[in-house]
């Protein structure tokens, strides 16, 4: 018998079991209300830290988008808030200045993204960084 | 000097005052946030241990919450009014539970008419000497959804 053949499609199996049991999970929420969306918005992971400057702070990283098949349109996140959902930068907001299908770049208003890691999850969303703060 | 720097501490014990919330004001914060469409603020209200049961389904982490579900919350918080009907709080020390009950009413995308009850149980957690949701348990009256929901929940695999 060939048990690392035998691990590796029982391990296979058991993340598509996952898959779809997490898929189906995604579907809840107050989501018993359906109401349209209050922005536009993506959700996204980061995939790897962009260059440091001079002053080794970070502005920008690539990121794939979430449940997604399409990569974000160039700059159409121009303008959007941008906050971090996981890691060390949880719960911080930035202003996207450019973007390409794969890269992001913030501006420096909120600061560096010093701190972001790769997995890392965010979300974009089409609405100025202080719009919703007093 | 002496009176400068008394008001001074005063100010501060002051603003320290402004920024302690009592757990119940915790949660109103948290569906103001919503409301105001502030991620960042209503994600700065949970604690990263956060675990939300939501009509049945779990969302094991603050991340979890955040990436699947806080934005379909924000979009009915915005959608629609809730309005605190009845709320209860007790607890401890560091730990401290907020029961509440809302009126939801507005409208559905298609005009369809809401207006449930909504049940939420909050459990909070003190952290760096504030108090942030560390549970938080929804479900509502709306029967069908709970029929529907519970539905699904038999035909998932046992957890």
């Amino acid at each position: 018998m060939n048990f690392p053949g035998t691990i590796r499609r029982v391990r296979s199996s058991l993340f598509a079991a996952l898959f779809v049991l997490f898929s189906s999970v995604a579907l809840a929420g107050h989501d018993n209300i359906e109401v349209d969306p209050a922005l536009k918005r993506y959700a996204g992971q980061i995939t790897e830290l962009g260059m440091p400057d001079a002053k080794g702070d970070v502005y920008s990283f690539r990121a794939k988008r979430i449940r997604a098949e399409t990569e974000f349109d160039r700059d159409e996140l121009r303008g959007w808030r941008l906050t971090l959902l996981a890691g060390k930068r949880f719960a911080n907001v930035f202003e996207v200045r450019s973007n390409t299908g794969d890269e992001i770049v913030v501006t420096a208003a909120k600061g560096p993204l010093n701190g972001i890691a790769v997995k890392d999850v965010f979300v974009v969303e089409n609405i100025p960084p202080d719009a919703s703060r007093p | 000097m002496r009176c400068a720097i008394g008001l001074c501490l005063a100010l501060c014990a002051a603003a320290a005052l402004a920024q302690t919330r009592t757990p119940a004001e915790t949660v109103d914060a948290f569906h103001a946030a919503l409301r105001n469409k502030d991620t960042a603020g209503a994600l700065s209200l949970l604690d990263r241990g956060l675990v939300v049961y939501e009509f049945g389904v779990v969302d094991p982490t603050v991340e979890a919450y955040g990436l699947r579900h806080l934005p379909f919350d924000m979009d009915v918080a915005v959608a629609t009014q809730w309005k605190l009907e009845s709320r209860r709080s007790g607890g401890e020390g560091g730990e401290r539970w907020v029961l509440s009950t809302y009126r939801v009413t507005g409208k559905q995308a298609d005009g369809t008419a809401i207006d449930q009850m909504t049940l939420e149980t909050a459990i909070l957690r003190r952290s760096g000497g504030l108090f942030r949701i560390v549970h938080l348990h929804w479900s509502t009256s709306d029967a069908a959804f709970q029929a529907r929901a519970q539905g699904q929940r038999s035909q998932e695999p046992a957890r």
